[in-house]
This record gives C-alpha cells, sequence and structure tokens, in this order.
C-alpha cells in the first residue's frame, strides 16, 4: 500500500505562487547584490561523499545528514553545508587559480532536525565566500556584504559580530579536561548563566584560575552596541586580548561609518558548533523570525584541511525564511494577477495577440477554455480585469470585468 | 506586522503560580493572570507585555521558534527536551531532584548482565548513563513509573524527586541523584538581541526579587 504518495517528507513543502515570487526576489536581489560587487557563481553537487563532512575540522554530526549509499556501495550525503564542498573546489579543480576568489552560490543544504520541531530540513542558502587575500580587508567586506545583503531583505535588521578566537585562547590557556572544555563552551553558546557561575563560582575555582573564571562568566553577558568592547576589557587581559579587542574595535568603527551604528551588535559570547570557523563570526536578524537569517565567519584551516594552505571568510543568508518574514509583512505585492486574458475561437489569433501585448509590457494569459462564458468565469475567479476577444476577422473587442 | 508586545510563556500549574506570584512583587498588576478563566493569552496592564500559558514542553518550543520572547520553565523540561535557547537565570523555586531508584535493599549496579531502567525521561536517563558508560535498556512510561520495578519490568527508575515520600510508601529508595531541578528562565536567541533593553530590564526585575 502506498501512504505516502501524497505527502511531502517533514522538514519540507511545496512552495506556491507568492511564496515563489518572494524567495525569488530576495535570491535576486542577493544575486544582484554579489554579481555587482564581482563575485563569480558557483553550483556544487548536492550530493556529495560522507568524506567530505567528516574530520576533525570539517565535523558534521552524522545524525544530522541525510545520508544514502552511491552503486560502489559507498556512502554519501546530501549536502549539509556549502561552504565545506567550496572549499574542496578551491582546493581541487580551482587549484590554479591565484587567491584571492571570490565565489557566491545560491542552492539548498539539507539536515535531519528532531523529529516535530517544525523546523526546515531543507533550507536554500545565497552566500558568499572571499578566499585568500588579506584578512582584515576580507572580513570587512565580508561585513559590509553581510549588511547590504540583510538591508536588502529587511530594513529591521541587526547584524551581530563575536569572534571564535577569544574563546579558542582561553582555553588554551586554562588547564581543564576535554569535558569541562566542550561543556563550558556549550554553556557560553546556550547562555546558560546559572550552570557557568555555579561551576566558576569563587568557591570551586583556585586563586590562580580566577580570571579565566571571570572570563568564562563574562562572555556570554558580554552582548550589545560596540561599547561591549570596551568593557571586555575589564575581563580579558593580557597582549593577545588587547590586541583582538582592538581590532574587534578598528572592524567595528570603520563597519559604522558604512553601515547605521545602530545596526551592529557585539556578542562576545557568540560561538558557532561548527568547528571550522577560527576568527571572527557574525549572524544576522531580522524582525519576525526567531533564528539567525544570516550566519557566517572566518575559517582558516578548512582550505588546508583540502590541502591548499589559505584563509578564508563567509555567509550565507536563509533565503526562504526571509522570504516568509517578507510575505508576513506584505503579502500583497508579491500577488500578480495577469493584466489580459485573450480568448478567440482561433488559438493562433489569440496567441498572436497575445505575443504582441507580451512585447508592449503587459503579462497575458492565453485562454484555453472552451467558451467566452468560462473565459469570464476564469478571469473573474483570477482577479485579471480585462479579456480581449479576437474575432475570425482578427479584429479585437476589449472587455471590462 | 505591527511590533507586537513582549511575550513570555509560563509553564501551567505550579511554576505559574510562583511565577505570577514574583510578577505581583515586582510590582505588575497580576489580577488577569489570577482570574484567567479558560484564557491562554493574558495581559499585564500599563504594561508591554503579555503572558502565555502551556505546558512545559510547548514552552520551549513557542520560546525556541519566537513567538514567545521569554519562558519560565522547569531544568527537568530544558533537560528532556533540549533546543536552541537561551538559559539566562535559576528562579530558584519548583526545587526537587532527578535521582535513580531502585526497590529498597537492591543493589542496582551489582552483576554483569544489562539493567534495565524505567522513566518518563528517557533523554536525561540515556546521556546520565551514557556519561556513566554504563549500558542500559530504557523503557518509556507514560504515569506512575514506581509501579515498573515493583512488577519487575524495570530494575530501577529515573524520576523527579521532591521529599520522596511516593517512593518510601511504594517500598523503593533512592540509588543516586541524577541532577537537581528548579525553574529556568529561558530566552529566545534572536529577541534577546533585538529587545536587549528591554528584556535585560525584565530580567534585572525578576532577579532583584527572586
Amino acid at each position: 500500500m502506498k501512504r505516502n504518495d501524497l505527502l511531502t517528507p517533514e522538514g519540507t513543502r511545496d512552495l506556491l505562487f507568492e511564496e515563489c515570487a518572494a524567495k525569488r526576489e530576495i535570491s535576486e536581489r542577493l544575486t544582484g547584490l554579489f554579481e555587482g560587487s564581482g563575485y563569480s557563481e558557483v553550483i556544487t553537487p548536492g550530493l556529495e561523499f560522507f568524506d567530505v563532512f567528516n574530520g576533525y575540522v570539517r565535523d558534521f554530526p552524522q545524525e544530522m545528514m541525510y545520508k544514502l549509499v552511491d552503486g560502489k556501495n559507498r556512502l554519501m550525503v546530501l549536502r549539509p553545508d556549502s561552504t565545506i564542498p567550496i572549499s574542496r573546489l578551491a582546493a581541487t579543480r580551482l587549484r590554479d587559480e591565484k587567491l584571492p576568489l571570490k565565489l557566491f552560490y545560491n542552492q539548498n543544504i539539507y539536515m535531519v532536525n528532531p523529529k516535530d520541531s517544525g523546523r526546515d530540513d531543507e533550507i536554500s542558502q545565497c552566500g558568499i565566500e572571499i578566499l585568500g587575500g588579506e584578512s582584515k580587508k576580507a572580513d570587512f567586506e565580508a561585513l559590509v556584504l553581510a549588511a547590504k545583503a540583510l538591508e536588502l531583505c529587511d530594513e529591521d535588521y541587526r547584524i551581530e559580530i563575536g569572534d571564535m578566537g577569544i574563546f579558542a585562547e582561553l582555553m588554551a590557556e586554562y588547564e581543564c579536561s576535554v569535558e569541562l572544555a566542550v561543556n563550558t563552551r556549550g554553556w557560553i553558546e546556550t547562555k546558560n548563566l546559572p550552570k557557568l557561575d555555579e561551576v566558576y563560582s569563587s568557591e570551586n575555582i583556585t586563586e590562580s584560575d580566577k580570571c579565566f573564571a571571570e572570563a568564562f562568566r563574562a562572555l556570554p553577558r558580554l552582548f550589545g552596541g560596540i561599547e561591549v568592547l570596551k568593557k571586555a576589557k575589564e575581563y580579558l587581559r593580557g597582549e593577545f586580548f588587547d590586541k583582538k579587542l582592538a581590532s574587534l574595535e578598528q572592524l567595528c568603527g570603520d563597519l559604522s561609518k558604512v553601515v547605521p551604528k545602530d545596526k551592529i551588535r557585539v556578542d562576545l559570547g557568540l560561538l558557532s558548533r561548527k568547528n571550522y570557523y577560527t576568527g571572527i563570526i557574525f549572524r544576522g536578524y531580522v524582525e519576525g523570525y526567531g533564528q539567525p537569517a544570516l550566519s557566517g565567519g572566518r575559517y582558516d584551516r578548512l582550505l588546508g584541511d583540502f590541502g591548499r594552505d589559505a584563509g578564508a571568510v563567509g555567509f550565507a543568508v536563509n533565503v526562504e525564511a526571509v522570504a516568509r518574514v517578507l510575505l508576513q509583512k506584505g503579502g500583497e505585492k508579491f500577488k500578480r494577477s495577469p493584466d489580459v486574458i485573450v480568448w478567440s475561437e482561433t488559438p493562433v489569433f489569440a496567441l498572436k495577440h497575445c505575443s504582441k501585448l507580451i512585447a508592449a509590457g503587459y503579462c497575458a494569459v492565453n485562454s484555453v477554455l472552451g467558451s467566452i462564458e468560462q473565459t469570464r468565469e476564469y478571469a473573474e475567479m483570477h482577479g485579471i480585469k480585462r479579456i480581449d476577444i479576437v474575432n475570425d476577422d482578427e479584429k479585437i473587442t476589449s472587455e471590462e470585468v | 506586522m505591527e511590533n507586537r508586545k513582549l511575550r513570555i510563556a509560563l509553564t501551567k500549574g505550579r511554576i505559574e503560580e510562583k511565577a505570577v506570584g514574583l510578577l505581583e512583587k515586582i510590582g505588575y498588576d497580576v489580577t488577569d493572570l489570577r482570574e484567567k478563566g479558560r484564557r491562554l493569552i493574558l495581559s499585564i496592564p500599563n504594561e508591554d507585555i503579555e503572558v502565555v500559558l502551556a505546558k512545559a514542553a510547548d514552552v520551549i518550543t513557542y520560546v525556541e521558534h519566537g513567538v514567545c520572547d521569554l519562558g519560565v520553565v522547569g531544568k527537568d523540561t530544558v533537560m528532556e527536551h533540549g533546543g536552541k535557547f537561551y538559559e539566562i537565570a535559576d528562579l530558584g523555586f519548583g526545587k526537587c531532584r532527578f535521582a535513580l531508584a531502585v526497590k529498597k535493599g537492591t543493589d542496582f549496579f551489582a552483576g554483569y548482565g544489562v539493567k534495565t531502567v524505567a522513566t518518563k525521561y528517557p533523554n536525561v536517563t540515556r546521556n546520565y548513563f551514557e556519561k556513566k558508560g554504563i549500558d542500559v535498556d530504557i523503557v518509556k512510561i507514560e504515569g506512575s513509573v514506581e509501579l515498573a520495578p515493583l512488577v519487575g519490568l524495570a530494575d530501577g527508575i529515573v524520576d523527579i524527586v521532591e521529599t520522596g515520600t511516593t517512593l518510601k510508601e511504594n517500598g523503593l529508595e533512592v540509588c543516586e541523584d541524577v541532577a537537581p531541578i528548579s525553574a529556568r528562565l529561558i530566552a529566545n536567541t534572536v529577541s534577546i538581541k533585538l529587545k536587549q533593553e528591554r528584556i535585560q530590564e525584565i530580567v534585572k526585575l525578576i532577579e532583584e526579587n527572586l
């Protein structure tokens, strides 16, 4: 018995009409921005070998990947990420292309979400990668483009900046078990303040570790406007952090010259589960969507992992999520009815007239219905305001609906 | 879409009572919350806040999807359900603990055989025994878990223990504590950024009145 032939799998959906229009609108706006900024488009396969996403630097949890096998019984996955395949591409087919390379893509990723969570398993992304180049300049360009991309999606946006290097440096200096290190990272990422306060309370920590404890407790609280970076100096001391905070301040300062200052946020507790990020990471938020609409960051070890030593930075926008917000805020403008419907006894006449109308910039639909009455009914149902009837002498009469 | 009010989801029942008490202590007018009838969305007069009442796991779901900005939910549900949200404060009330309990006088860890554990919280149980490196069979029970070891379905149970009276009356005893539990304040990861000032103001008031 076929039981699933009328359904789409959980986490996927059919997109209809204005949903498609809104999605295409967003990806066209973004593509326009990226192409206009000199980025070249790439498309990577939807199917990849499991091995591409498995390793220390590229450690996608296997339970989150859709898997299948190829003809030789090798394990394959539906692409769960675009940055890793693009790094593979840069290290293989684009091996002889001089860096920096600026690439953009418009493709779906797939992931297995917990059952009944209402999250999307199929996510359409539009994003960029800057491979190579001077890292500070590339980071700045990526941030500016990210802000511009968000602005094209929705005026009410925020771009938020953090840095994976801060936590990494603290952990490199702090001596503790791997388990505690992993847990601490999770607690900071989820802003689990009670747990951090408990584990790193003054009673549980030796005098010499006090500065680490203070920093771990402070990181998830250090979010807000650019001024957060000044406050962070109280908790993050030493040459490494002085430099790090100064460069973040420079980056945010520069950004505020291009992007309204109130759109820029900082969160030093921002950590990504993706192991490949090494430097700045950033997220974009739009009002009306409960998850980040954009995410990205610097990954300096990923290309090296494929055998080409170079740093890179990139980001992706969740196109469908943004499109849904856009529809919620003003769906009407994506609903488009044809301007004219053309009916004739003689199909040749009808289509000839349609072509003329289309050439003149109208949206003209050819009626494939048998009678003019049926055509009138159809026009009314679809909100088409004008009916053109072409008679046997190719004479045209227009009717208003 | 107009900017909606700040929405707080409360777990119905005991946590709700305590949380409403807390909101009252802050100085909010909670008459609407006290005389709610069957309504599920309630407002606090003169404040830009709406209160939503939901079952524990749903509080997490609403907050995770961003349709509610803040939520008050037990750590038990946070541990069992998981999800993407920020856990920003321990509210201190609704205190109890997860514990492993067995029939009085038996040793859960004795022998080589794989043990069976009955629970309403399979994820909490799995994580606990995985961390200890012990293989166990987990059976999910919907009602009174205490019954399972008594009728011989399981060697032990992992459940919420408050006073231990139910265990005692059924001839069971706590063998090990698994984790402490109390009510938590959780926040949507985007709301806290987009409405940072307002949320921090409320969180501060809550923390001052605990």
